[in-house]
This record gives structure tokens, sequence and C-alpha cells, in this order.
């Protein structure tokens, strides 16, 4: 039992990492709450699900097409947060709450209420060693996270540009007066959001139901994580992801599967109640 | 000194600031009483009005909170509980809906004190996130309590709305469509009555400090935590006992609607769209754009209809901040 | 007889040290100048006057009571008003209404108020100079205005004891003269001042004494003129060197 829960806890939360890293971002370098979070997931999944189901396309070629349609919205959307007064956090919120409403009756006119699926047998398979059985799909979640969480580090600690990024996300008054162009930072972080939610999407779309409303968990998910986070910090993601995968896991082989939703939402209350900053991020006041 | 010439000043009246435009308010609710003579044959229409009229009063509960400043995301917590409340005590205790709406109320309220213990700490962002998160604990306890709300089935067979009985006299609200109207609409009228006199008085006065400025309230007195947890336990009474209405009128409730992001998202939109620093905002962007959904947009997309909703208000947010009929009355 | 008293006053922010060992008492009647250059800790000692934050150890005590653990509501019934470095109106009440929240909540709570309160409003926004914009929404209302209408709202609570922050910054000659008359006007009423004046072209004029702050801690107390030659602070607000040149 415990290595189930480990096994799924593990790969679970290696996905929600995924989930979460674009909305983090996004957070952290413009301070807008991207509420429509999940829908922008769940849409990606469509999109694969369109071209895998109607086009026959390979799955991984459904992955550029997901990214570009995101891309694009989210290039709308960084538009439509632009022009959004103080206070930014809670009027990004509202905003994002009607985009979210928008996008999803959106999907429910083109993909109706039906639960879609997108099936790749070799995901299910799996093998064991000792103790353990561990299916391909979740060591791709596993080894896809920490590649992307890889690349996300080398940019932002390695690079003129990641220095930029992280000025923005410590002190925006302050970069722009050094000289960095802070639009540019948003638009730049809505880009590289874009394309991890047009990673995420299409496996959203193999390891769990599409439905139009499914996007509402997904948020909270990445809401919970980001909070759990901390703003800015890439490692506190990772130990958070997995935290409320092992959390969610847990929860369901003790009390059942109807009760998984509700864990997200009790961690992000308990950290809302004592440390809306964030249990790894720094405190403040 | 210079001068602005360009910005209009806003009409105030000799009380509190916020004024009922009496004229609108008598000829919209005119109109609201005379309905269902005016559409005699069509049942369908009044059926709408109905909805259209509990909104409202959803919507004018969620402004309770709202003119505090506070936006919550997550109201349909007190609106499950009032429904769910209210339905079980009927069915298993067989009591009428005129005891057992008002303590479906006090449910939601007992919930909204949990609520406000935990979450009325936090100030803008993150008490509406708190709130977003919040509604899912009643709903999934409810949606796996098996024993006492039957889970994910729902409840059938909800008795009707009440009867009044009045010596020999008795109307049966539960009866006929328009019955079933004008009870909702007594409850709209007494709480739109309600919401006036608090916003006019001084706790009206108190809320709207809080939002504008919280620092400086609190400096000129206003005890902030007390008034803005007053507000909230009004806003979730008035929610549950809408909830507990609605349970009786549509007779049948399951988890996922009326915890849903339905009964969430559509008053705090009528609220803000119509405008959450008046008294009628929110129950004239009710009264517009659920029938405009209904009559206009369900025909033409059953399925999506509801991207109204979410398109009014990325354009109010972007474009008229202080909701239509707020915009309206300072033009 | 001794309004406000401060003894042994600490405030410590995550390892920086605010304020230090503060020991002060004003009399009622009394205008006082606190003085100081930027961060010497004078909006903090403000701040934590009213409530807003805890010492980190030491007390206030308020006509003999001590009010260092009440909150800023209760503190303001006590009868201590403050107002803000950059004005806090409520932008989109008018500013009779701005006025009208302070006098009815200044005091305790009622239902709905009476034309009193209104009266009393009025002739506040008069004293201020404000009247011909009562209807305005207070986020229309000019720099000056507003901070005007801070200082009427304030008086509306009927405090004992005023703390005014930074009333007169980046005045002009002609509106440091109406400020000083405004002083007066409020001295006569009965209440005692606390001014923050970092620029020094106000409370020089008005205040019985001064309080000198810097980097924390008192470096000087008495009248203004004497304060101003004090050694100490003449260094914390000009610097060494133009101390070295009063020596010669």
């Amino acid at each position: 039992m415990w290595t189930t829960i480990l096994v799924s806890g593990i790969s679970l939360g290696s996905f929600y990492v995924l989930v979460a890293l674009g909305f983090a971002l996004i957070f952290g370098v413009t301070r807008n709450f991207n509420l429509a979070h999940g829908e922008l997931l769940v849409l990606a999944g469509y999109s694969a699900y369109w071209l895998w189901k109607a086009w026959a396309f390979p799955f991984v070629l459904t992955f550029p097409f997901a990214i570009l349609v995101i891309l694009l919205i989210c290039l709308g959307l960084q538009r439509l947060f632009s022009r959004l007064r103080d206070p930014i956090e809670l009027n990004s919120i509202v905003l994002s709450f009607g985009v979210a409403i928008l996008i999803q009756n959106s999907m429910l006119f083109c993909f109706s209420g039906d639960y879609r699926l997108i099936r790749i047998p070799i995901l299910n398979q799996g093998f064991h060693i000792p103790g353990f059985y561990i299916s391909y799909g979740q060591l791709t979640l596993f080894f896809l996270s920490l590649i992307i969480l890889g690349i996300l580090y080398v940019l932002m600690y390695r690079t003129y540009l990641g220095k930029a990024l992280r000025a923005t996300i410590q002190e925006k008054d302050a970069a722009a007066l050094a000289g960095i162009n802070v639009t540019a930072m948003g638009t730049l972080a809505f880009c590289i959001g874009a394309v991890l939610i047009g990673l995420a999407g299409p496996l959203y779309g193999c390891i769990h139901y599409l439905y139009p409303s499914t996007g509402h968990e997904a948020t909270l998910v990445a809401i919970t994580i980001t909070i759990f986070a901390g703003v800015g910090r890439l490692g506190s993601i990772i130990l958070a992801g997995w935290i409320l995968g092992l959390a969610e896991s847990f929860t369901v082989v003790l009390c059942g599967a109807s009760w998984r939703e509700m864990v997200s939402a009790v961690l992000l209350l308990t950290l809302l109640a004592f440390r809306p900053h964030g249990i790894l991020g720094k405190g403040e006041g | 000194m210079i001068q602005s010439t360009s910005k209009k000043t806003v009409q105030y009246d000799d009380k509190w600031g916020i004024t009922t435009d009496k004229t609108s308010l008598f000829l919209g609710l005119l109109a609201l009483i005379t309905l269902p003579l005016l559409v005699q044959t069509n049942d369908y229409i009044l059926q709408v009005f109905t909805h259209a009229l509990l909104l409202a009063s959803l919507a004018l509960a969620w402004n309770f909170l709202g003119i505090s400043g506070s936006i919550s995301l997550g109201h349909a917590a007190f609106f499950g509980v009032g429904a769910y409340g209210s339905a079980l005590l009927s069915l298993e205790q067989g009591l009428s809906p005129w005891l057992t709406i008002p303590m479906a109320g006090l449910f939601a309220t007992g919930l909204g004190l949990m609520v406000g213990l935990i979450c009325l700490r936090l100030r803008g962002a993150y008490f509406a996130l708190a709130t977003l998160a919040f509604v899912e604990i009643p709903r999934v306890i409810t949606d796996n309590w098996d024993a006492l709300t039957r889970g994910s089935l729902g409840l059938v067979g909800i008795s009707g709305l009440p009867t009044l009985r009045m010596g020999a006299w008795h109307v049966d609200f539960g009866s006929s469509i328009t019955a079933s109207y004008y009870l909702v609409f007594a409850y709209f009228v007494i709480l739109l009555g309600l919401v006036t006199f608090v916003f006019r008085s001084n706790m009206g006065l108190a809320l709207q400090a809080i939002r504008e400025e919280e620092i400086a309230a609190e400096a000129v007195g206003i005890h902030v935590n007390r008034y803005r947890l007053l507000s909230l336990l009004m806003s979730a009474f008035f929610t549950g006992v809408s909830g507990a209405c609605y349970a009786h009128l549509v007779r049948y409730i399951e988890p996922g609607l009326v915890y849903g992001l339905h009964f969430s998202a559509v008053p705090m939109i009528f609220a803000i769209c119509g405008g959450r620093f008046t008294i009628l905002g929110p129950a004239v962007a009710a009264l517009v754009l659920y029938p405009v959904d209904q009559f206009i947009f369900h025909p033409l997309l059953p399925a999506g209809h509801e991207f109204l909703y979410g398109a009014v208000l990325i354009l109010t947010m972007l474009f008229m901040p202080n909701g239509f009929w707020g915009r309206l009355r300072n033009a | 007889m001794i309004l406000l008293q401060l003894k042994s006053l600490n405030k410590t922010f995550n390892n920086f040290c605010a304020l230090s060992d503060i020991d002060f008492s004003l009399s009622e009647g009394e205008i006082v100048g606190l003085v100081g250059p930027n961060g010497a800790g004078k909006t903090t000692l403000f701040n934590l006057i009213c409530g807003r934050y805890r010492p980190s150890s030491g007390n206030i005590l308020f006509k003999g009571i001590d009010i260092t653990n009440l909150k800023p509501h209760e503190i303001c019934r006590l009868g201590i008003s403050r107002t803000f470095q950059s004005s806090r109106p409520f932008p989109r009440m008018s500013a009779m209404q701005n006025v009208l929240v302070g006098h009815i909540f200044g005091k305790g709570f009622s239902l709905h108020a009476c034309p009193e309160d209104r009266q009393m409003a009025k002739e506040l926004l008069e004293i201020v100079g404000i009247a011909h914009k009562a209807d305005t929404p207070a986020g229309q209302l000019t720099l000056s205005e507003q901070r005007r209408l801070d200082l009427a709202r304030a008086l509306a609570t009927r405090p004992k004891l005023l703390l005014l922050d930074e009333v007169a910054a980046g005045f002009s000659p002609v509106l440091v003269k109406q400020a000083i008359q405004l002083v007066n006007r409020v001295r006569e009423r009965g209440v005692s001042l606390l001014i923050i004046d970092h620029f020094l072209n106000l409370s020089l004029k008005v205040s019985d004494r001064l309080l000198a702050l810097d980097h924390g801690e008192k470096i000087a107390e008495g009248p203004p003129h004497m304060v101003m030659r004090n050694r100490d602070v003449l260094q914390a607000y000009l610097g060494l060197r133009h101390q070295d040149e009063e020596d010669d």
C-alpha cells in the first residue's frame, strides 16, 4: 500500500508541478492571478484530443499544436490583464474568472459535455521492481517534470534573461528603474507559461477525463502549489507539488477517490490561514 | 487653485450617499408585479422571471459582503448549505418550509462564522482565493455523506413552496407558477428593503469606509473586524435562505449543482456588473441579464450560452468598473 | 496634566531596530514637534501610539490609561486621532461623508446619524477651508485639499490629542501660513498636538517643544531654538562637516 501511495503520489505530484509552474511564473512576474489557468489546461487537452482523434495525428505531434493554441490565447490574455488598474491581484482574479467562464462555455459548445480521453495504451503498461509497480506514464511524468524544471532552472539562473526575470519577480519597480523592460518580461512570462500549459494539457488528457468543467480543479492545484512554494522559488515548487501529490494519494487510498478534491482546498485554506505568503517563501511584515 | 473641469461630481443625497433612484425603482417594481397579468398564457416566461428574481435576491445577498470590499468566489457554499438544510429538514422531519427556510439560513450563517474565523484576517486577493477553496469543503462532504444527503444522487421530491394560512383563507405558493412567482417576488422586495436600510444606515457608511481605506477607517473609530464579520454573516444568511427557496422551488437538488460554479459565479457577476457600490445595481443586472441569457442566448446556443456571463464580467472589469447601473447613475 | 506618556518604547521589525528606548511625555494644551531626518522613526512612533503596530517593549499611557495593546479604533474612541503622511481619504465618498464618518464613529456606535453630525461636519469643512467642495468625491480633490480633508476627518472624532503627519510637507510659504493658522485654530478647540515635520517649515513656528529623533533614538528635547542648535540634531540633518564648522 505504501509503495502505491509513494509512486502515485510522486508521479501525480510531478504532474502537478508541470501544471503549477506556468501559473507561478505568470504570478511572480506580473502579479496577475490567472484563474483561467485550469480552463487553458483543459483547452490544450481538447486541442490535442481533436488532432489525435479527428485527424489521427500521432500523440507526440499534438503538443506543438496545443502549445500554439495556448500561446495565442495567452498573448491575448496578457493584453487584457495589462489594462487592469490597482489592486492588480484582486482585479486579475475577477477578470480571469470571467475568462474562465468564457473558455469553459466555448469548450462546452465545441466539444459538448461528454467525457473524452486520449488513450495511449503504452502509458498504462509498466514494469515491476521489487515492491513497486511503476507505469510508463508515471515514469514519463516524473522525468518530464524534472527535465522541464531543469530547463527552467538553466533559463532562470544561468542566462541574462533569466536574471532579468528574477529581478522583475523580486522587485518590479526596482527592475524597471534598472532598465529592465518589465512589460516584455510579463510577455515572456505569459509565453513560457503558455508553453508549459501546452505541454501539460495533452498529458492531462491522457491521465484524466476531459470535460469542460474539470479545469477548476487544476486551477485550485496551481494556486495551492504557488502559495505553498512562495513567490519566485523554483525548487520549492517541486517540493510543494510532491507534497500535494502524496497527500492526495494518501487520501485516496485511505478514504476513497471522492475525497481527493478536498485535499488541495484544505491545504490552501490552511496555508492562507497561517501563512498567506507561503511556507517556503519569504515572510513579509 | 487648479480646478478640474472635466470631472463630473457625483450626486449624493441628504443621507449617506447611496441613493436610490425612486422613479426607476417604482417603475421596475410595478412592471414586476404586473408581469403575470401581462404574460397570462406563458408559464415559461414567468418561470424565467421567478428564477431571475431569485438570482436577483442572491446578488443582493452577495453584495452585503461586496459593499465592504471583499470579493467572494465561493458563495455557493452558503447556497448549497441552505438548500440542503431546508430540503433535509422538510424531508426528514416533515417541517414546513416556513420553518425550514429560515433555519437553513441559520445553518448558512453558522458556516459563515467558520469562514469568517478562518478567512477574515485575509484581504483582497487572498480572501477571494480562500473563498474559492472553501466551497469545496461542504460540496465534497455533501457528496460523500450518503447516509445523510443521498450523496451525488441528490435529493428528489422536496416539498414545494409552503402554504400561507390566515384563518379560513389560504394560498398554496407551491401550487402554481404564478403563486411561486409572487412568493419569490415578496422575498425579493423584503430583501431589497433590508439592503436599502442597512446600506443607508451608519453600518453601510462603515462598510463603505472599510472598503475605501481600511486603515483610515480604523483610525477614525470603526471596528473593522466586527463590521466585516457582520456583513459576511448577513450575506451568508440571505444566501442560505435563497438556496432554501431554490430547493423548494425546483424540488430537486444535487451537490454539483447547488455547490457549483453557477451559483458562486452568477450572483457575483450580477453584483459586479450591475454595480457593487449601489443598492439596485445587482438586482438590475440579474433582472436584465438572466432573461437575456434564457430568452435569447439559450435557444441559440443550448450548450455554452452562459458565456454571456463571462463576457459581461470581462467587459465590466475593463471598461465599466463601477458596473452598468453605477455608471448610469453617475452620468 | 500629562496627556501622553511613552515609557521605554522599543520597536524592532525583523532585526531592524526602528525605535529604541523612547521616553517622552506630552502635557495637555501643548504642541510638540517631532523632528528628525528621513528614517528616524517618526511615523513608526505615530503608528505605535495609534495602535497600528504593537511595541516590542515599553508602555504607552494616555490620560493615565495603558493603551499599549489596544486596537486603533479603541484608541480613537479614547481620544487620539491622526492624519497620514500620504493622505488617505475615502476616495469614492464625498468630502462631507468623509468627515461624517469621523464624527459618527469617533466616539462609539449609533444606528443612524442625526442632523447634529451633519452640522458638525459642515463646520469642520469650513474650518479647513473646503466647504465649497463638500459634495465632491474625495478622490477628485487636489492634494492640498485631501490633506485638509484628512485633518477635518481626524478632528471630527473629537480628539484630545491629534497626531499630524507631515501636514505641511511640500507647502509653499503661503500654504504654510494657512497651515499655521489652522493649527492654531485646532489648538483653540482644546486639542493638543504632536506634529511630525520633517521639513521644519511648520514646527519651528508653532511648537512649544521639539522632540528630535535620529535612527530611532531620542537625541534632543526642549524649546525649538535650543533643539535646533543642538549638536546632534545638526549632525543628523546636515552631517558632520557642518557640525565642525559650527565649532569654529
